[in-house]
């Protein structure tokens, strides 16, 4: 299960809490999709993410680059532990750049 | 065994060089038209080489695949091959190709992590140690239960909250390929066979189409099946694959 949090601005932040995997991954797709409607940027909060998969991951990766080739950026900030791990294992950080990430 | 799937972008084949018997063996995938002998003889100087070779090949009527791998391994080859049906690299995709992922494949072989198995030896496997746990999975809310369970087995076994992360998140990959490519579901046990947990997760899918990039997670595109078999090799101590047109089985192996 996912929940999702949106505090709006000139720069939304989106903050996750739950498992990212299959069966959530509409719902972080909205989320992001939803915040990013006219801004330029976004911040995604993982502080209360306890789980993602590949399926997360790859969504995550696609934003990220998708968001970029349209002059827009998605940065993502408080990785736990877990989540940075699979970050690891898939080469997130090569994949989306280091810029990406703001810790 | 049957053939998997065909239409898909991609389909596996794996055969079996068995060096004393001089045998030819189909583990996965459909044999007709492919030179046996021309493999065979290939895998044999493999073997003699003692050493991993992989060909790249537009040449159908040579080797019948466009990536092949000989895999000499003691006393026999695992021959590892795919055909991507037309399929080419698309550039700027973030998407590991599918030579890629063979080539990961027949590193994992190579490695040991990694075993095709036929049918005799799906059911050694599965049959080994005791079950302690089983489930169905029958859609994407079950994946969280499959986790949970895995969880607590583990918590009851007193492993570490290392290799319990890495164990639930390599079943949720298995359970989710599942979903996605098995035909929609399946069932998940856990055996412990001495001091291994293994996790079997089976469907009675179409057998593995290898990669389907056509295919559409939840109704979005997702590069999961790349991915999750990359997590999965890197984590487990070995894995072990029976696919065919009854379905796919999957078993994890890691100590705990």
């Amino acid at each position: 299960m996912l929940h999702t949090r949106v505090e709006s601005g000139d720069t939304p932040v989106i903050y996750l809490e739950g498992e990212i995997d299959l069966d959530s991954v509409e719902t972080f797709r909205w989320a992001v999709t939803d915040a990013l409607r006219g801004a330029t940027e976004a911040i995604l909060d993982f502080s209360r993410v306890t789980f993602i998969d590949s399926s997360g991951t790859g969504l995550l990766v696609r934003f990220c680059l998708d968001y970029k080739a349209q002059g827009l950026q998605l940065r993502l900030r408080n990785i736990p532990p877990m989540v940075d791990d699979v970050f690891a294992m898939l080469k997130v950080r090569a994949l989306v750049g280091d810029e990406a990430f703001l810790d | 065994m049957s053939a998997p799937a065909t239409g898909n972008p991609a389909t596996l084949q794996v055969m079996r060089y068995d060096a004393r018997r001089g045998t030819l063996e189909v583990i996965v995938g459909d044999p007709a038209g492919l030179p046996r002998q021309i493999l065979a003889q290939r895998a044999a100087e493999a073997m003699r080489a003692r050493s991993f070779i992989c060909h790249t090949t537009d040449d159908d009527a040579l080797l019948g695949a466009d990536e092949i791998c000989f895999i000499p391994r003691a006393d026999r080859c695992e021959i590892v091959s795919i055909h991507t049906n037309g399929w080419r690299r698309h550039h700027g995709d973030h998407r590991r190709s599918l030579v890629e992922i063979l080539n990961d494949l027949a590193a994992a072989v190579a490695r040991g992590t990694l075993s095709f198995l036929d049918d005799e030896e799906l059911a050694a496997v599965s049959a080994e140690g005791r079950e302690i746990f089983a489930c169905t999975i029958e859609d994407t809310a079950s994946l969280a239960g499959a986790r949970a369970a895995v969880a607590q087995v583990l918590k009851n076994q007193h492993v570490s909250d290392d290799a319990r992360r890495r164990l639930e998140l390599c079943v949720s990959e298995a359970t989710t390929n599942m979903l996605v490519h098995g035909g929609g579901g399946g069932t998940m046990r856990l055996r412990l066979v001495g001091a291994l947990l293994r996790a079997i997760v089976a469907d009675r899918g179409p057998g593995l189409s290898f990669i389907n990039w056509t295919d559409e997670a939840g109704g979005a595109k997702q590069p999961s099946m790349g991915y999750g078999y990359k997590i999965i090799l890197d984590n487990l101590e070995r894995v072990h694959l029976h696919t065919g047109d009854e379905g796919t089985t999957l078993i994890l192996d890691r100590t705990i």
